[in-house]
């Protein structure tokens, strides 16, 4: 047995079969692929860990020299009225903006759908939007919704309406907000509704069934998992909105469009109360974790129903 | 196969899962052990190293790094730089950061501890966030020592309120001036009034001088079906809406915001006559301010100054004193200043703005970095600087000489600039949680402005302002 492996690699090798791996290399190997996962878990898990470490020392700019404070930020944070307004501003902000940007992006799809010249050219410019950053689209909406001299109250005929304003801030940033992402999730919906088989499509015609009753049977059931991925991706953005608001309003006026990012960004970076803004961010981190948890499961539920495996 | 399992020791899936313990671990432990935690240790003064007769060429060959953000001070220095590198063989290699994001990296950068930047850009308010944690150098010593700074670089001959501005010991209650000298004053702004002189002349009236005068021209200016309104000033969620003509009407009216009693600050945002201007202010935005008055900064207002839509703007000279070069706005040629309006008692108290330099604690190119200050807040320099679009000098001998004959094309500049300056300084307390109670305060004028009780509101800023002075 000995003879014949020794002398197997010559044979192995004319006969253009794989080179032996000495056996010590074979042993190391699963390691060896298994250490740049483990390093990625790492750059993953140690911001996190130290993140989370902060939440409980008292590090501020003014204490640079900081001690274990233990819970005494969370207590600060939760019983702060400015953090129920953000995870209000948050949670509004995030189910209207989902919600919208879902109902509009599946109408679009279901349009798209119906092959036609000017829905291939739409198509195509569904996608700019998605190609242009937050930021921008902030900076360009707020020069639009100027009432001075913005496009929007001169074409609407809106007079000095503040689109901005305390009562209008957070619609106006959802809907900049659905402008940018509606066409994501359109496409994310298309391509979806592509996938689907003809099949079921084609026997419920031949059973002369109407458009609306196909789609509410048939289609909609089966798109409801590409639906879904779009959402769990919209939401979970959305619960950590701050580039476009921040430039929008900056989180105003008062705390109108405060979101917790916006929060952790002013403890952390402008008030450099390091501690509290990793506070802000530990409890974003568990809502967003109990949320997609939760969307995770309902999209299994609606993957297996969508393949007949459930009622 | 079957040869493995019999192995003693550990099997795969337990080195495997060992591994993860560990990398686990090696997350942990460094970050419980406060690895990362804190700005690294203090660093100390690096004057006293310096010794033997001065000399420009000291650090010759050295490379010293500053951060900038992209300021009419900046552009004006920027062709300069090569003179200061022939007079001291030092490179300068400026990096360039946007104003909305500067003091992100700054902040960032500072509390990491970093020495990347020894030179940097900073305002006064600032001094009072970076000094207390060590970041920043103590530039007194430097100034004291001859062999550091050269006979010519008269400290003294920059105006007193911008030497004292960027000098605090950090103890709450101890006025701006006590301490180190954390920053030296390279250029400054005062909050006064710039208005359309083209259009009020065309209408035969003149800037008010006071505070009732000045809210009804502002009234009588605004047509908003003409796209015109009477005075321009910030009004964001940011602190920066507070120190320009706001906290400049506030204390000419008498109002200041804390009062030392014993060791504790009391806020004086509440008192009953600075409710009633605070009132009037926010009044004064709705009826005659930018109609999103809560988002505007100071690039907004100075460019409806400058498209004519609108007549007055009350914010630093320096921003609206560019908007007056020609080409460089529509209503270029058609600005002039006035201080705004007086205090009841005729006082121009007026808060000023200088954008200063600072060296970083943790730099190790110290002489060269304080070669390079020297140089930039020099008289030669600024001098030269002031050709270009850099405004206000805050040497009183740049002021006299080079800088007034600049001024020829900007009608009341000059004589506002003398007016106010005597009674230019920093109006507000010294604290270290200048940033998040100043914040507060445009918050507070927000809600005013969307519908609050005035009183009510005030009432609850000041009493939540007053817990954070005094625990930080």
């Amino acid at each position: 047995m000995s003879a014949t492996m020794t002398s197997a690699p010559a044979t192995n090798q004319r006969d253009g079969a794989p080179p032996r791996v000495p056996e010590r290399r074979r042993q190391l190997r699963p390691y060896i692929l298994a250490l740049p996962a483990v390093l990625v878990v790492i750059g993953i898990l140690y911001p996190f860990v130290l993140g989370a470490y902060y939440s409980i020392l008292n590090y501020t700019a003014a204490n640079p020299d900081p001690h274990v404070v233990w819970f005494a930020n969370y207590r600060s944070v939760l019983s702060d009225p400015q953090f129920w307004t953000s995870v209000r501003v948050t949670a509004v902000f995030a189910v209207v903006a989902t919600a919208l940007e879902t109902v509009l992006g599946v109408g679009i799809a279901l349009l798209l759908n119906r092959a036609s010249k000017i829905g291939g050219i739409f198509e195509k410019v569904l996608i700019l939007p998605l190609m242009i950053a937050p930021v921008i689209a902030g900076t360009i909406w707020k020069l639009m919704f100027n009432p001075q001299f913005g496009v929007l109250n001169h074409v609407f005929g809106l007079g000095t309406f503040d689109w901005l304003s305390k009562d209008a801030a957070l619609w106006s940033s959802i809907l900049v907000d659905a402008w940018i992402y509606t066409p994501f999730v359109a496409i994310l919906v298309l391509a979806g509704i592509r996938s689907l088989p003809k099949e079921p499509f084609e026997a419920s015609q031949v059973d002369g069934a109407s458009w609306f009753y196909t789609f509410r049977r048939l289609q909609l059931p089966m798109m409801w998992p590409y639906i879904l991925v779009a959402v769990i991706f919209r939401f979970m953005d959305c619960l950590k909105a701050f580039d476009l608001i921040y430039v929008l309003t900056a989180g105003g006026p008062g705390l109108a469009t405060r979101t917790l990012q916006i929060g952790a960004y002013e403890d952390s970076i402008t008030f450099q109360n390091f501690s509290r803004g990793s506070t802000y961010m530990f409890l974003l981190w568990i809502l967003v974790f109990i949320t997609a948890r939760y969307l995770v499961s309902v999209l299994g539920k609606a993957q297996r129903r969508a393949a007949g495996a459930e009622d | 196969m079957t040869s493995h399992s019999q192995q003693p020791g550990w099997s795969r899936r337990d080195v495997l899962k060992a591994a993860g313990l560990a990398g686990l671990g090696a997350t942990l432990l460094p970050g419980l052990a406060a690895c990362g935690v804190g700005g690294g240790e203090r660093h100390p003064n690096g004057a006293s190293a310096v010794t033997g007769p001065f000399d420009w060429k000291a650090a010759k060959g050295q490379t010293v790094r500053i951060l900038q953000t992209p300021h009419p001070y900046q552009q004006s220095f920027q062709p300069l730089l090569k003179e200061f590198t022939e007079l001291t063989g030092i490179e300068v290699v400026a990096d360039l950061v946007p104003e909305g994001a500067y003091f992100t990296k700054l902040n960032t950068e500072l509390a990491g501890g970093s020495g990347s930047h020894d030179v940097f850009m900073t305002g006064a308010y600032f001094i009072w966030q970076y000094g207390p944690p060590g970041w920043m150098e103590d530039l007194k010593p430097w100034i004291e020592n001859s062999a550091a700074t050269s006979d010519e670089y008269d400290f003294e001959d920059i105006y007193e309120g911008l030497r004292t501005s960027t000098s605090w010991d950090f103890k709450v209650g101890s006025p701006l001036g006590s301490g180190g000298q954390w920053a030296i004053p390279w250029g400054f702004e005062n909050n006064v009034v710039c208005y359309n002189k083209a259009y009020f002349d065309s209408r035969g009236i003149k800037p008010a001088d006071t505070w009732e005068d000045f809210q009804q021209l502002a009234r009588d200016l605004t047509d908003r079906s003409a796209g015109r309104y009477g005075v321009a000033f910030r009004g964001s969620k940011s602190w920066a809406t507070i120190h320009p003509g706001f906290i400049t009407q506030y204390s000419r009216m008498g109002g200041v915001d804390y009062r030392l009693d014993g060791d504790q600050l009391v806020a004086e945002m509440a008192t009953d006559d600075a409710i009633r201007f605070q009132r009037e202010w926010v009044e004064l935005a709705r009826d005659a301010g930018p109609a999103s008055w809560t988002t505007y900064e100071y690039p907004d207002c100075t460019r409806d100054l400058g498209n004519g839509n609108a007549m007055m703007c009350y914010d630093a000279d320096s921003a609206t004193y560019p908007k007056n070069k020609p080409g460089a706005s529509k209503e270029a040629g058609n600005l002039a200043w006035h201080p705004g309006p007086a205090g009841p008692d005729g006082n121009y108290k007026t808060n000023l703005w200088t954008w200063s330099l600072a060296m970083n604690a943790a730099s190790q190119r110290k002489q060269a970095a304080w070669l390079f200050i020297q140089w930039a807040t020099g008289k030669e320099a600024m001098s030269k600087a002031v050709r270009g679009a850099f405004a206000d000098p805050t040497r009183k001998s740049v002021f006299d000489g080079a800088f007034k004959q600049t001024l020829g094309e900007f009608p009341g500049y000059l004589d506002t600039f003398e007016r106010v300056v005597g009674e230019s300084k920093i109006q507000f307390t010294p604290q270290t949680s200048f940033f998040q109670t100043t914040q507060d305060w445009a918050v507070a004028l927000q809600d005013i402005y969307g519908g609050d009780d005035a009183d009510k509101r005030l009432r609850s800023y000041a009493k939540s302002a007053e817990a954070k002075v005094n625990v930080a």
